[in-house]
């Protein structure tokens, strides 16, 4: 492996244990969609 | 005239004091005049600026208006797609991106009376926080040549800095808009995620991009907002709810508001003089009635590591064909962050992008019960020497990428408003900036506690001298 493909692979990697750490104890009901849900909840201080 | 806000030129327009023709004018020779130490512009549409002009120009003699920005001229990250003008994306390819349709964005403020100066220079793909370009030339930042302007919307904190242009649109992945106008003392806003229609822009990620407005001041910023905010049916992302009248809004008192600053991660490392501007900004928000107080916030890194994921998986399925085709005209750093996008599995994508949904809601559930804003810094340091950033291996050159925009990407991940605004200079004349980050779709409290510090500070009120 040369070095920038084993920079990529590395980074990757790192990305990759970053995720699992995190994402280990995600419900099931958890989705994409919910990101979008998350910010629209939210209310704004005055609308015209 | 150059040096003016939007609304001090506006007035000056329906007062017949000025001309579109020699506002436009005016720009246009200082752009000919110093652009060349500058490089804010890739594009520079000398003959169609004075034809749009002359054209306002006559319908202003017949008595009618456009709007808030009749003859005003302004000009275009170079991803917004214009018809007629060539979108290079800083990419060595002249015409990069297509689009079946002009950018929503550059429409709403054609429509509302703008003249479109040119096309502005970026970093390439919008990949990178320092404003170098191999194709087009580095941007240098007005107030210190030889330094960063920051990016990836460079040209456009460039232009607005050095009075090429009234007001600029860019766009931000990871505080592309955030970054150059820190760098470039500046107010930049990145809007919630949805606020504003990307349609008729290049995408970087569809899932991470933000337009929004570079400017001299803040209120020039929600200025600019008010006309292009709002749904778009050419962008399915983009939000249905009412606009607000941020200027109005802008004079409400910011006595009672909450102010967090925060007491983890975000001053770690920074740049003694701008961590002590950023906090002397927060006292004076403090004078004027703010509640300012220090605030727990979860670690940024997981924000920005699953937000890397998301953005590196997109910008490598929309540039496969570049990078698979034709990598070498890629400058080495950039093809090396494509190249990531290209190996991460559909699983980690995935659960990224759910994630992210549990992340913004504990963000927003935890931090903003307690505060309705969020003051930190936006860039560790202030703008670095273009020689010094691109110096060493492309590995280190893209690990200086990563710390400099730490501060900046965690609100691209959360989605959440954020609003760059110039406080101060460091001793050898660089600007400081601070970043205020507000609730989802309360860009309305972001720009008026913006707005109150710069009436009370006049920071924004100076200009480079080049």
């Amino acid at each position: 492996m040369n070095a920038p493909e084993s920079r990529v692979s590395a980074d990757v990697a790192g990305l990759a244990a970053a995720v699992e750490r995190v994402a280990a104890d995600l419900a099931i009901a958890e989705e994409p969609a919910g990101f979008v849900l998350a910010l629209e909840g939210e209310s704004p201080t005055e609308t015209a | 005239m150059t040096g003016w806000t939007i609304q001090t030129l506006a007035r000056a327009i329906a007062a017949r004091k000025i001309s579109p023709v020699e506002a436009t004018q005016a720009c246009l020779d200082r752009i000919a005049r110093l652009d060349g130490r500058v490089h804010a512009f890739i594009t520079v549409d000398a003959d169609g600026a004075l034809a749009a002009a002359r054209a306002l120009e006559a319908e202003l003699a017949a008595g009618r208006s456009r709007g808030s920005l009749h003859g005003v001229p302004l000009a275009y990250k170079d991803l917004c797609h214009v018809p007629g003008l060539p979108t290079s994306c800083g990419t060595k390819t002249r015409e990069y991106f297509t689009s079946p349709v002009e950018c929503t964005a550059v429409a709403r403020l054609r429509e509302a009376g703008a003249v479109t100066l040119g096309k502005l220079n970026m970093t390439e793909l919008a990949m990178g926080p320092f404003g170098d370009n191999a194709h087009h030339g580095d941007v240098h930042n007005p107030w210190k040549t030889g330094h960063c302007a920051g990016g990836s919307s460079s040209g456009s904190a460039a232009a607005v800095a050095a009075g090429f242009a009234f007001a600029t649109l860019g766009s931000d992945t990871g505080g592309s808009i955030r970054l150059p106008a820190a760098c470039c003392g500046v107010a930049g806003l990145k809007p919630t995620y949805g606020r504003v229609s990307r349609a008729g822009a290049m995408p970087l990620s569809w899932s991470m991009d933000h337009l929004g407005p570079l400017t001299r001041t803040v209120a020039d910023a929600a200025l600019i907002l008010e006309i292009v905010a709002g749904h778009d049916p050419r962008d399915a992302t983009s939000s249905r709810r009412g606009v607000p009248y941020y200027l109005r809004m802008l004079e409400s008192p910011i006595a009672g508001l909450r102010v967090g600053v925060p007491e983890n991660h975000y001053f770690d490392g920074i740049d003694t003089e701008m961590a002590a501007a950023v906090r002397a900004a927060a006292e004076i928000l403090a004078g004027l009635g703010a509640l300012v107080a220090p605030v727990r916030v979860p670690d940024p890194r997981t924000l920005t590591d699953v937000g890397n994921v998301i953005s590196r998986s997109e910008a490598a399925a929309l540039h496969a064909r570049l990078a698979r085709e034709r990598p070498h005209e890629l400058q080495p750093a950039v093809r090396a962050r494509l190249e990531i996008g290209f190996h991460i599995s559909a699983h980690d994508y995935l659960q990224a992008l759910r994630l992210r949904s549990r992340l913004a809601r504990e963000f927003i559930t935890e931090v903003f019960a307690d505060v309705d804003a969020l003051v930190a810094p936006v860039i560790p340091e202030p703008a670095p020497a273009l020689e010094a950033v691109k110096s060493g291996s492309v590995d280190e050159f893209v690990a200086r990428m990563g710390r400099f925009s730490r501060l900046t990407r965690p609100f691209n991940t959360l989605g959440l408003p954020a609003l760059t605004v110039p406080c101060g200079f460091s001793s050898d004349g660089r600007p400081l900036a601070l970043q205020i980050v507000g609730r989802a779709f309360d860009e309305a409290t972001t720009l008026r506690l913006g707005h109150a510090y710069q009436q009370a500070t006049a920071w924004h009120l100076e200009g480079p001298r080049l």
